[in-house]
């Protein structure tokens, strides 16, 4: 018990002395994790879209798969993604292993099915009549689009939240892809892991209480958004 | 022509849910379309603003075939707006709503200003440019959603129970409103109504629309009635809980026991107290409401059923009908019609 005690005051200190590689280890992560869900929204949310919007055969089959990949374990990503990039690989002359780009693939990768299958729920439970009024008053199909997106704003937002919070917290891809490379590679989770490894509880603990943090503020504003949801079914 | 339809049909999950041989609607004029529930008028008013396709059959539009490719929709769309019946509005103030369309076709802001402040005057909601759309009333609701359609000046108007759900005074300004983009702009409008007395006023057609096709008779004065027996040469027929009708048996040979009917407003005949008459169904009832209906006079009586009487000028003034009073009059044969 002492030792947890102790090491929540020493990460306390540690916090709020600005030390440079704890502020190195946040910032990547919060890049990493940024970056990657800008990409897998970009995705996502279209294609959460075109096939909430779309008829064709084999749709059911398409959620199952979505749902499904919902659930894929991040060392899996990263053990796919490592047989592309590593140097004996297909992309191997792309020099992507152990670099910020390669953690981004495996996140975009893991996250893009949690976006487009949110995304999904949220447009659907769109009013049909937003289609219709959108396109009997004029508006051509991405006009439309754009319409149905808008009223489908909180669920989207909340869908984006949910995929930021599912990546920062990972570590497998980050760890197997990125390579914990210091100041350069180093993530909260993998950093965690390293200082455990080492007997190191003070930084471990620091990074914790930020990534709790992090995770609590996301929480704070995932809720905003289902709240303001709510408020307008009601 | 402004719209000629032709052996068109829309089936959905097997189902027939319009089948018309021809119906032709002529520009600048006002078309009132009634039916009972579920009769196709929410249908054929989809089909009409191009965001559904027949199943079979064929469209024109002024003179030209509809196509449904995606940019020949995206032309014919812009000359043609509806108005739902439920209609549902953008997250946002009625200022932002009434500028969609003017939006989407890419309008300069200036003339945006303009035609946006001019539509919600004509509504009666220029009051309220920054209210949340979503807080209107029902009636405020239906004025925003004219304004959002008339903003585009579209050269048709379909409006899906303009007036429905909504208070009498609002009802007369939606339908003044209606009246007078079609006077001053010669807007084409097709309105889909069970308020047939109220939109008859402005009307210059009435279509009317029975399982899906279209009848050559009002859906007023249909009644479903029970065979009870038969009387020499005819068969008495019940009607709601005590009206009797006899029936010639030359008209209803295989006659099933529950059957429709309709009886001809235009073919009632008001009889004079000590009137002496060969007819065989003569009843009585109250005069419940008369009302003018352009060069006729419409007359609602209540016999045990409500029936409608329509008279012309010189009949009702001959006849000095008064609301409340009591009345006798005669079905003629030739009123009565079997579904």
């Amino acid at each position: 018990m002492d030792l947890l005690v102790n090491s929540v005051q020493s990460a306390f200190l540690l916090l709020f002395s600005g030390d440079p590689e704890l502020l190195t280890i946040v910032w990547v992560s919060l890049k990493v994790s940024g970056i990657s869900t800008v990409i897998a929204s970009l995705f996502g949310i279209p294609a959460g879209f075109l096939i909430a919007y779309s008829h064709f055969h084999g749709k059911r089959f398409v959620l199952t798969c979505l749902n499904t990949l919902l659930a894929l374990p991040t060392v899996v990503i990263g053990l796919l993604v490592y047989s592309f990039i590593a140097r004996r690989g297909i992309f191997g002359s792309l020099e992507l292993l152990y670099t910020q780009k390669a953690i981004i693939i495996g996140q975009v990768i893991l996250i893009v099915p949690l976006v487009t299958s949110l995304s999904i729920a949220a447009i659907s439970k769109i009013d049909s009549r937003y289609r219709k009024t959108a396109l009997t008053l004029g508006a051509n199909q991405r006009q439309m689009a754009w319409v149905i997106i808008k009223e489908a704003r909180y669920g989207i937002g909340a869908a984006v939240i949910a995929a930021f919070g599912r990546v920062i917290a990972e570590i497998g891809i980050s760890m197997m892809l990125g390579g914990n490379a210091r100041g350069f590679t180093r993530t909260m989770t993998t950093a965690m892991a390293l200082e455990y490894d080492k007997g190191e509880f003070v930084l471990a603990v620091a990074l914790g209480l930020t990534l709790m943090s992090i995770a609590f503020a996301i929480n704070l504003l995932f809720h905003f958004f289902q709240g303001r949801d709510a408020i307008d079914v009601v | 022509m402004l719209y000629e339809l032709s052996r068109l049909t829309r089936i959905f999950k097997e189902r027939t849910i319009l089948d018309l041989e021809h119906l032709s609607i002529e520009k600048g004029k006002i078309y009132a379309l009634t039916g009972a529930n579920g009769a196709g008028k929410s249908t054929l008013l989809t089909l009409l603003a191009f965001l559904d396709q027949p199943t079979s059959g064929e469209i024109r539009f002024c003179g030209e075939r509809v196509r449904y490719g995606r940019q020949q929709l995206l032309h014919a769309r812009r000359r043609v707006v509806l108005v739902d019946q439920y209609p549902i509005h953008f997250t946002g103030p009625v200022w932002k709503n009434v500028e969609f369309g003017l939006k989407v076709r890419g309008i300069s802001k200036k003339l945006r200003q303009k035609r946006v402040e001019e539509v919600l005057e004509r509504v009666g909601l220029e009051n309220f440019p920054q209210a949340d759309a979503h807080k209107l009333s029902g009636g405020e609701s239906k004025r925003l959603a004219l304004a959002r359609a008339l903003v585009v000046e579209p050269e048709v108007l379909l409006c899906d129970e303009p007036t429905a759900n909504v208070d009498a005074e609002n009802q007369e300004i939606i339908l003044n409103i209606l009246e007078g983009i079609n006077r001053e702009q010669q807007t084409s409008i097709v309105v889909a109504t069970h308020y047939l007395s109220q939109t008859r006023r402005l009307a210059h057609h009435v279509l009317v629309l029975e399982h899906g096709s279209l009848s050559e008779t009002m859906n007023e004065n249909i009644f479903k009635c029970e065979r009870i027996h038969k009387e020499e040469d005819f068969l008495v027929c019940r009607v709601g809980k005590e009206v009797d009708i006899r029936l010639a048996c030359n008209q209803v040979q295989g006659l099933e026991q529950h059957c429709r009917i309709h009886i001809d407003p235009k073919s009632i005949k008001f009889l004079a107290r000590d009137a002496q008459t060969q007819e065989k169904n003569i009843l009585t009832g109250h005069i419940v409401q008369i009302e003018q209906d352009q060069d006729f006079v419409r007359c609602t009586i209540d016999c045990g059923i409500r029936l409608h009487a329509v008279l012309t000028m010189d009949a009702y003034l001959q006849q000095q009908l008064m609301i409340g009073e009591k009345r006798v009059f005669c079905l003629p044969d030739t009123s009565i019609l079997l579904l």
